[in-house]
């Protein structure tokens, strides 16, 4: 029974925009390997760089985090970013778990 | 995504419809997909495979495309019989993970609103409460005032309806008693020996908070086996 268990992140980011804040949603797109959050998991991201939800166990939430903020400073609306097995700055980009995690970025404006 | 398209969404989820959205990853278009409704061009050739998505309600990119499909599907619902100290501690849980909640108690002094507030509350005995909500077997029971006169219509109920999980609160020896009523009442030992009684998995936490945790525990679990 998949998304039954719903993060109202969707309802979440209407609150934030109806506060006058961009919003970029990130949500999962695609997994290889171990993967902490499954396909549609989701996060939002505003121009201060707030964030709310998840697209991982918290490995990759910092550079997710940093390619929103870009998105709204470039006023882009949407862009594909991966990641891919850790190296050794592993807290900053890569999952420490060896899967590989596909993000998709959008607007919402 | 459009500010306008998201707030449908939200319309759409509160409304408890099963829909999909539709995104294409290369050009960030985004349509909203109910079975029956036509979508644009370039989702509309993909059709089929969509359609597929949402039927077996998976997520995920469509295989040699830029589309990607997330599916939502109605929440599972819960009847609470008795609105006592711990059904306030499980409406709690219940919220965070989206279950949609009926309590059903007949004694007002418990079903007030001021316990539970924001809360569908029905007033009524279970034989009448059970008529004002819709039921199947994607519906859960969890039975609390642990007395016959209330929790047994309420459970004969889920039996025949066939409800996924039916989770009766009380110790062994009440568990029995109730086992031995409705076998009188003709229901077989297999549909007996569905309820899970008494509720909960061990914990070992004998405060309202920890049993509804025990209890919503179960549930959950019961819901990743159906």
């Amino acid at each position: 029974m998949k998304n039954s268990f719903d993060e109202k992140i969707l309802e979440e980011a209407n609150d934030w925009i109806n506060a006058n804040q961009k919003v970029v949603l990130a949500t999962v797109i695609q997994t290889w390997g171990s993967s902490p959050r499954q396909v549609g998991s989701r996060m939002i991201v505003n121009e201060k760089g707030d964030f709310s939800g998840s697209v991982s166990g918290g490995c990759v939430e910092s550079a997710v985090v940093r390619e929103c903020m870009g998105l709204i400073k470039d006023s882009k609306p949407s862009k594909k970013i991966e990641f891919k097995v850790s190296n050794e700055s592993a807290w900053e980009v890569g999952l420490a778990c060896g899967g590989e995690i596909a993000v998709y970025l959008e607007q919402i404006n | 995504m459009k500010h306008s398209q998201l707030k449908e969404i939200i319309k759409k989820k509160a409304s408890k419809t099963e829909f999909a959205i539709v995104t294409n990853l290369e050009n960030g278009l985004s349509e909203i997909y109910e079975p029956g409704k036509s979508l644009g061009k370039e989702f509309e050739t993909h059709k089929e495979q969509i359609d597929e998505f949402f039927k077996l309600k998976k997520n995920g990119v469509v295989e040699n495309t830029e589309i990607f499909v997330e599916t939502y599907i109605r929440p599972i619902k819960i009847i609470i019989v008795g609105a006592v100290h711990i059904a306030q501690y499980l409406v709690d849980f219940a919220k965070s993970l989206n279950f949609e909640i009926s309590i059903i108690d007949p004694r007002g002094y418990f079903a007030s609103e001021q316990r539970f507030p924001d809360m569908k509350i029905i007033n009524k005995w279970p034989e009448e409460a059970f008529k004002e909500i819709e039921t199947n077997e994607n519906s859960a029971l969890i039975a609390l005032t642990h007395d016959p006169k209330i929790d047994d219509p309420a459970l004969q109920h889920a039996l025949k309806n066939k409800f996924y999980y039916i989770g009766a609160l009380g110790s062994k020896k009440t568990h029995e008693n109730r086992c031995k009523r409705l076998q009188d009442s003709g229901f077989s030992e297999e549909e007996i020996n569905s309820i899970h009684g008494p509720i909960g998995i061990k914990l070992g936490g004998k405060s309202a908070p920890e049993i509804a945790l025990s209890i919503i525990a179960q549930l959950v679990s019961k819901t990743y086996n159906k």
